[in-house]
């Protein structure tokens, strides 16, 4: 068998350009030790010119190393994701680390690995690359869940999301494995055909319910969520910013990634299975948010059960319902960034001010921050012009084309409970008085990535089109 | 019943074993212990899958460093973690139907699976071989990420436990 | 001959044994270990099955599953130690961690 490895180099370009900045990283981490500010820039040009090189590879899909990844739109798509994320994240954290006092390079350096690993997983065409994907992704994260390793609730949250998180790979690899034998194979596309030849056996689908499983818990869904608001609310707070939109966002780019590719085949069972899965995170996210006092759990469970809604996307498993999970995620985690963000500057240096009540009469000290807020927090809601409403209407959408209505309405209804517990802020920041003694001193960087944020929610939601037509690429 | 089968009994009696002793131990040392029995049966086990490779690498990986480093963690933190342990007991009536409940189902479902048999078995003689030829062609990729992740997993462990610089 | 169910029964009850050390025991140490099971059983599955299918690939597959432990075991025990030097110094009877 012949190899072109150039070919298959320049197709996965931005992955390595990504790889090859951590290792940058390592380096000047080694010849100028403690300097986080040279690793701050650093990253932020290795994930620039990341993005300038999934542009120029352009979106014709093309298999490479011997299909175990393809580049394509969908990989594309998904990277661009990525990699805002990450400069986002990356310009937010300065700031945050500095006040906190953990200001060293090692972080850009896991973020940057961590971006790699989930840029892995858009590309993955074969389980294999999944798994070592998610590996690469969880293992940075875990270490930055206990990137504060002074303080006793960072290093629990870095423990609990790593024993519960190397037992979702236990599952992950079982189902595999189970896949391998059910079809020989490991490769997507040869699963697919395998179907095609013959239908599913129970074995196999035994299988995807394990793959099922491990999913469920990376992307933080009912009943396998107990971990999300602890871990949320122990980690450093951007590091919860990063887990709770590239995460879960590379979490179901593999969902999306494997059910599309070879599941849908496997037929109803699984979409009754995801619709199950997708009610429940709906429902239980949102009720649970309402009882909430600290704000990063209150968007723990807020994250639950927007995993939930982008399940219901998968569950209707058309085209329509695959198109609203792309514009879901965009909508979600630029959203996510900028409230997260906020969090982190208003964060005090002892991780206290995290509460509701801290954020009471924000709107006079703030007035911009507490605008900016009020936007994610409608987002989040659902309430148009913004970004948020459109990605349920699109998901719900598809639901009811998939003879789906109960859960659409079921997730029209769960939205009106949300409506509650976000606007909650929106209005202590507005109609209370505050004790007035929130210090919030925010680096250029980070009000300009907050607002930039704000941006897209709002362009988004005025002009879905934009994020439309990039996705009905990818389909 | 042939010395195969008796082999095969042999190991899968210890590692089911031990792996149950690992579970239900009260005490992290003897769990640790029974761990080291465990992995030697499913290595016992590789050997007569024809993975002669893998048994080896087992041995080395597992038992030579996975529960030297596991040992090194119970010996270093046995005060807390002895503390902990008398405050809970173990559900057994729980823990025993989940057991029997889902290793009923995926075993009952092996049972029910026709298994494609091939007629050409492996040759012992060329596993290692034949592995390492794939992983520098087929397998490339995946085994690159893996030397990414050994990187990622070094970096990170040294510095999550190390001290800090000041106090 | 033992035939490939026996191998499969056999590792399927090793990984239901690792799944039930995960949830019921609170030792962190001992749920590691019981994860380690589960990946051991996964690869007694592998290989199993490349035996029965006649393809090298499934014992390819776990070099990727054991290195992989290898670095979830260096990651989970220096955060377990981190933990407890933290414990240790600062108090030990608020340990609310591992209720899940």
């Amino acid at each position: 068998m012949e190899n072109n490895y150039l070919a298959d180099l320049w197709n996965s370009s931005p992955i390595v350009c990504v790889v090859l900045t951590g290792l940058v990283l390592l380096l000047v981490e080694s010849v100028r030790r403690g300097s986080g500010r040279l690793s701050y820039a650093v990253s932020l040009v290795g994930l620039a010119s990341a993005g300038v090189l999934i542009v120029a590879v352009g979106d014709v899909a093309q298999p490479a190393f011997n299909n175990m990844i393809v580049q394509g739109p969908y990989a594309q798509f998904f990277t661009v994701i990525f990699l805002v994320t990450g400069i986002l994240t990356i310009l937010l954290s300065r700031g945050y680390l500095d006040r906190q006092g953990i200001h060293r390079s090692e972080y850009y350096l896991l973020v940057v690995f961590a971006i790699s690993g989930m840029m892995l997983l858009a590309y993955a065409m074969d389980l294999i690359v999944v798994f070592l994907g998610i590996e690469l992704m969880s293992i940075c994260l875990y270490i930055l869940a206990g990137f504060m390793r002074t303080r006793g609730t960072s290093m629990e949250a870095a423990l609990k999301y790593f024993l519960l998180g190397a037992f979702a790979t236990g599952f992950l690899l079982y189902g595999i494995a189970l896949i391998y034998g059910s079809t020989g194979t490991t490769n997507l596309e040869q699963i697919a055909k395998s179907f095609a030849e013959h239908s599913a056996s129970p074995m196999f689908l035994v299988g995807v319910s394990f793959l099922l499983v491990a999913f469920a818990f990376k992307v933080a869904a009912v009943p396998f969520h107990m971990w999300a608001p602890d871990v949320y609310e122990g980690a450093p707070t951007m590091v919860t910013a990063f887990m709770s939109t590239g995460v879960k966002a590379a979490g179901f780019a593999a969902f999306v990634a494997v059910f599309m590719r070879s599941f849908q085949y496997a037929g109803s069972p699984v979409n009754d299975v995801l619709a199950a899965i997708a009610a429940a995170s709906m429902i239980i996210g949102n009720v649970t948010a309402l009882a909430q006092v600290n704000l990063k759990r209150m968007l723990a469970y807020s994250s639950v059960a927007h995993a939930g809604y982008i399940l219901v996307g998968l569950a209707a498993g058309n085209a329509d319902g695959f198109m609203g999970i792309l514009f879901y995620l965009v909508a979600y985690v630029v959203v996510n960034v900028g409230a997260f963000g906020i969090l982190s500057l208003v964060e005090d240096s002892n991780g206290q001010k995290l509460s509701y009540d801290d954020y009471a009469g924000f709107s006079a000290q703030r007035p911009f921050l507490a605008a900016l807020m009020s936007i994610f927090m409608f987002s989040l809601a659902g309430i148009p012009p913004f970004a948020g409403f459109f990605g349920k209407y699109y998901v719900f959408l598809a639901a009811v084309k998939a003879d789906m209505i109960w859960l659409a309405v079921l997730g029209v209804l769960t939205s009106l409970v949300s409506v509650y517990y976000y606007l909650r802020l929106v209005i202590l920041m507005y109609f209370r008085e505050g004790s007035g003694d929130v210090a919030v001193r925010p680096t250029w960087a980070a009000m300009l990535s907050i607002g930039f944020a704000a941006y897209l929610v709002i362009q988004f939601g005025i002009f879905p089109s934009i994020v439309v037509d990039a996705a009905l690429k990818v389909f | 019943m042939d010395l195969y089968a008796i082999i095969f009994y042999l190991f899968a009696v210890i590692t089911l074993g031990s792996a149950t002793i690992v579970v239900f131990s009260k005490n992290v040392v003897y769990s640790a212990f029974a761990l080291l029995f465990a992995l030697f049966g499913v290595a016992g086990l590789y050997v007569l899958l024809m993975a002669d490779f893998l048994a080896i690498t087992q041995l080395l990986v597992y038992v030579g460093g996975i529960l030297v480093l596991v040992l090194f963690g119970v010996m270093l933190t046995t005060k807390v973690f002895d503390v902990q342990m008398k405050t809970k007991t173990i559900q057994m009536v729980p823990a025993v139907a989940i057991l029997g409940l889902l290793s009923g189902t995926i075993v009952g479902v092996f049972w029910s699976t026709d298994w494609y048999i091939s007629e050409n078995p492996i040759d012992v003689a060329k596993t290692a071989p034949q592995i390492g030829n794939m992983l520098l062609t087929t397998y490339l990729l995946p085994f690159e990420i893996a030397s990414v992740v050994l990187l990622v997993a070094l970096i990170g462990a040294a510095m999550i436990a190390r001290r800090e610089r000041k106090g | 001959m033992i035939s490939v169910e026996q191998y499969l029964a056999l590792s399927a009850v090793m990984f239901v044994i690792g799944v039930v050390g995960v949830l019921v025991r609170r030792n962190a140490i001992i749920v590691f270990m019981s994860i380690e099971l589960m990946l051991n059983s996964v690869n007694l599955t592998l290989v199993a099955f490349s035996a029965y299918l006649g393809d090298v690939t499934g014992q390819m597959l776990v070099f990727f599953v054991m290195t992989v432990a290898a670095a979830e075991a260096a990651v989970g025990l220096a955060i377990i130690i981190a933990l407890y030097r933290i414990r240790q110094t600062v108090n030990i009877d608020d340990i609310n961690i591992l209720k899940w």
